[in-house]
């Protein structure tokens, strides 16, 4: 009886522990990214935030256009994911819950979402890029290839796997009882799927384009191989444009001025911040949302 | 005067290659209410589920033989169940299950008017409110929520939710209306109201409630039928069947030997 | 009972795992002290350009001396970095320090030229002819000012080229890079306007074009983009066969990037710190835009407790370098050291000192 009460004991404070380590690293993480950015942050302040300049040899910097095209990129990949995400998790989740299809498509789902993203960076950069130029020059359209929208729909394919699996499952967790008792009402099977089942798996859902969105705002090496790494606010959806964290993986390896190297990080932190920002937002809208039991 | 409403005629119905009930021949009468008593497994769900084109929901469910329903057009007596759309079907039969189960979304006003919601079928306000008004009146539980009912269902006890759900088949106006063990999850105090709520209700729809208890068959019932093995072994009046049962099986199921 | 087993797992498992972390520090410590006694690597990091030459000359040298040297390409700003920190024996980087950068370092560094490499303009028009280009004609591109391949200027240069009225469609690194450094070093040195607007650096606020990642990204989007141009390595372009441009240099003649004219870039006044760029060379048949790549390391080798093995195995890397490890550059497309650098080289290696005294006598 004594062991077993000691063994709780140790239990307890290794989980304890552990815990407070990996809070730590997170508290450690957003203090770093302060000290580091404070000659930025001394020297640009807030206009940062709306300067357009990024010029590392003469050490204005400002953050605007890529604040802007990441925004960008990552709203649009998932406005472009969401009817995809939606078949799949009505698919998945309702039509064909088990068996040989579910199996096929499951398994490919996952499956892109195990690709490394240079790989899908590269199939974009070979393929997709000379699709999109198809249609520019058919468009009459500057034939960049690249740029904000091929970068948007290769962010879409790759995050359309994980905000689809999460929805599916919330899909699945629907009971039966209020699926049946909306078919005794004379629902149709849409109906049901309307009215019943997405209703009720909506904080799941919206669960799953919050991480998908995460994915997206983070995205590094696939944005910088289609997006065109230019620092201009984008003209329109074909233009060129750059986002924070393609920024910075280009950048930061050769940046050699402190105060370069510390704009730099305050990029890092302003990405960090809009996560942070659009995780409360879903967060209030999941509790907005959430149903009773 | 007999006045069947619903005929079946050698109905069989099976799951994966396993059938369940075979060869049933019924009738239910108008504004009766018949009990369908039988131990676990006899198929009594299944030939409700059946009634209501419910069963064949599961996937690998067949059914073979007819079920006829009264018809509202004057020139068939009856009309067959399942060669009309199981829509339509749903609507004139309506369906009570075992566990509570309100839309947690909805709010009790929504979950009353729910069959109209999920269809797509527009009211005007003063009709909806009549609508809630008079069913929630209809099953005792208007006084208990007429201040909260733009609250979630949830919130409400099983009994109140289970008299809730009764409201919103109702609501529907069906001819028929199908309970499952409606009782099976509740207390004794929800239970005895639920069960005298039934009685008062046949008086506008047919009831046909599957029932695992024999008191509660004895209670409510007029008719009963008794299920055993997925065949109707016994049908008839529920006073003659509980006093002077014909069948062996039955006497043993009433006196409590087979459950 | 099973539970508990589960609960004793755990705990022997974390228990392990902590021991285990000890272990490996103390091992680390150990592995530092281990180095004093007897020196059998060395570490180095930075530029990627010479990557393959270096990872070749290490090779050879491990196999006859038994030395081995690890070296991590990081970059040229990595390896500054390191440098600095003192976490490596030497660093690279294809662009020298300037004179505020070694202010920053709280000891004497020096260079030591190792090769020299240079930038392709690499383009795609219909059929890839062979171009001629002027540094007015590539700043202007690189400026916006010529927007068109059948611009007046490019056509008078080319007059046996037909070209199309297509948009010059500029692309450049996105990643800051050597590579960006020697172009728009050359930019500046040909070009007032450019010296005053846009200035040098790893990275730059380029006035127009699509960014490509790495020579492979570069390269990419100038094959993909009709009436692309971009500028790489030239081993980039040749390993790819991509088509380069022949450019005027400072004498007035035309040259194309070929080894030798690369060597001979550097056939002009080289200050014995080597610290210069030659880019815009006066050398008359060298190829303009091209440049050495250095190793960095310490004057003085005795600091972080380093032991005077360490500082001999160092020097004895150099030099062998410079001397024996030039035969295997030309094989890889990189231009080997012209005599006369080889000589100065020398003389910096011959400088690094330990407590003061010069290492190589």
């Amino acid at each position: 009886m004594k062991l077993k009460l000691l063994n709780d004991k140790v239990f307890k404070n290794i989980l304890i522990i552990t815990t407070s380590i990996v809070l730590l690293i997170g508290v450690a993480f957003f203090i770093t990214l302060i000290l580091e950015s404070t000659s930025s942050i001394s020297k640009f302040g807030f206009k940062f935030f709306t300067s357009t300049d990024w010029d590392p040899v003469f050490e204005k910097f400002g953050a605007l256009p890529f604040i802007v095209g990441t925004l960008l990129t990552s709203f649009l990949s998932l406005l472009i994911a969401f009817p995809f995400t939606f078949a799949i998790m009505v698919v998945l989740g309702e039509y064909f819950t088990k068996g040989f299809i579910s199996e096929v498509l499951r398994y490919l789902t996952e499956l892109i979402s195990s690709i490394p993203s240079v790989v899908i960076g590269l199939w974009g950069l070979f393929f997709l890029v000379p699709a999109v130029r198809f249609f520019q020059i058919t468009f009459g359209l500057q034939p960049y290839g690249v740029g904000i929208f091929t970068a948007s729909l290769l962010l879409a394919f790759m995050i359309i796997p994980y905000a689809a699996s999460i929805a599916k499952d919330a899909m699945r967790l629907v009971p039966k009882d209020l699926k049946e008792a909306a078919y005794s009402l004379g629902a149709t099977r849409w109906e049901v799927i309307k009215q019943v089942m997405i209703p009720y798996s909506r904080s799941g859902i919206v669960a799953g384009i919050l991480l998908a969105l995460g994915r997206a705002l983070g995205e590094t090496m696939t944005v910088t191989m289609v997006i065109g790494n230019s620092h201009f606010i984008p003209k329109n959806l074909f233009s060129p444009g750059n986002t924070i964290a393609s920024v910075i993986a280009n950048e930061f390896t050769e940046a050699t001025g402190d105060l370069y190297l510390s704009s730099l990080i305050y990029l890092a932190l302003v990405l960090f911040l809009i996560t942070a920002l659009i995780n409360l937002l879903g967060k209030y809208i999941l509790k907005k949302i959430q149903i009773n039991h | 005067m007999i006045n069947s409403i619903l005929k079946i005629e050698n109905l069989s119905a099976s799951y994966d290659d396993k059938v369940i009930i075979q060869n049933i021949n019924l009738e239910f009468q108008k504004n009766k209410i018949t009990a369908i008593m039988g131990p676990s497994g006899c198929g009594k769900t299944t030939l409700l589920r059946c009634l209501n084109r419910m069963h064949e929901l599961t996937p690998n469910a067949k059914v073979s033989g007819k079920i006829l329903l009264e018809s509202t057009n004057l020139n068939d007596n009856f009309m067959e169940l399942n060669s009309t759309d199981p829509i339509l079907v749903r609507r004139r039969i309506g369906m009570v299950f075992q566990r509570p189960n309100p839309f947690p979304n909805l709010t009790i006003y929504q979950n009353v008017l729910a069959g109209y919601l999920l269809n797509g079928i527009k009211l005007k306000k003063q009709e909806a409110d009549e609508i809630v008004e008079k069913h929630l009146n209809l099953v005792a539980l208007w006084d208990e929520v007429k201040d909260n009912l733009k609250k979630h269902g949830t919130f409400l006890s099983g009994g109140q939710q289970q008299r809730l759900c009764i409201a919103r088949a109702l609501a529907m106006e069906p001819d028929v209306l199908l309970l499952d063990e409606p009782t099976s999850a509740l207390d004794p105090i929800s239970t005895q109201r639920i069960e005298d709520l039934i009685v008062e209700l046949q008086k506008t729809v047919t009831i046909i409630i599957v029932t695992h208890n024999v008191g509660q068959a004895g209670r409510v019932s007029d008719f009963v039928a008794f299920l055993y093995l997925g065949d109707l072994i016994e049908y008839g009046l529920t006073d003659t069947i509980f006093t002077n049962p014909k069948n062996l099986q039955t006497e043993k199921f009433l006196t409590g030997k087979i459950s | 009972m099973k539970r508990m087993s589960k609960l004793n797992k755990i705990a022997i498992l974390a228990v392990l795992s902590i021991g285990l972390f000890g272990m490996f520090l103390q091992s680390c410590q150990k592995g530092e002290k281990a180095t004093t006694d007897k020196v059998t690597e060395l570490l180095g990091g930075g530029a990627t350009f010479p990557y393959v030459l270096y990872s070749k000359m290490f090779d050879v040298y491990h196999q006859k001396t038994g030395m081995k040297v690890n070296y991590q390409s990081i970059g040229s700003g990595g390896g500054i970095r390191q440098i600095k920190e003192k976490t490596v024996d030497f660093g690279a980087s294809d662009a020298f320090l300037s004179d505020e950068q070694l202010k920053d370092f709280n000891a004497p560094i020096l260079h030591i030229p190792m090769c020299l490499g240079a930038i392709a303009i690499t383009y795609n028009l219909p059929d890839n002819p062979q171009l001629k280009m002027t540094p007015e004609i590539i700043t202007d591109i690189y400026l916006g000012k010529i927007k068109k391949w059948n611009d007046p200027q490019i056509k008078a240069l080319n007059p046996d080229v037909k070209f199309p009225n297509l948009a010059i469609n500029v692309v450049h690194r996105s990643d800051g890079s050597g590579t960006t450094f020697g172009f728009v070093d050359y930019l500046c040195k040909v070009s007032d306007e450019w010296q005053t607007k846009i200035g040098r650096g790893t990275s730059v606020n380029w006035p127009l074009g699509l960014g490509g990642k790495g020579n492979e990204g570069v390269t990419g989007l100038v094959r993909q983009t009709p009436g692309g141009i971009g500028y790489v390595e030239v081993i980039y372009a040749k390993q790819n066969g991509l088509p380069v441009a022949t450019i005027k240099n400072k004498s007035g003649n035309f040259v194309s990037p070929e080894l030798s004219a690369i060597t001979k870039a550097a056939d002009t006044q080289i200050p014995t710190d080597t610290r210069v760029s030659i880019t815009n060379t006066e050398a008359s048949d060298g190829y303009p835009i091209s440049s050495f790549t250095w190793l960095l390391v310490y004057q003085e080798q005795n600091y972080n407790n380093r032991s005077e093995e360490r500082a001999q195995a160092l020097v004895n890397l150099l030099w062998w370098m410079i001397h024996d490890g030039q035969q295997y550059a030309s094989a890889l497309n990189y231009a080997p050291l012209d005599p006369k650098v080889v000589k100065l080289a020398e003389d910096v290696i011959k400088s690094i000192q330990y407590n003061g005294k010069n290492i190589l006598k």
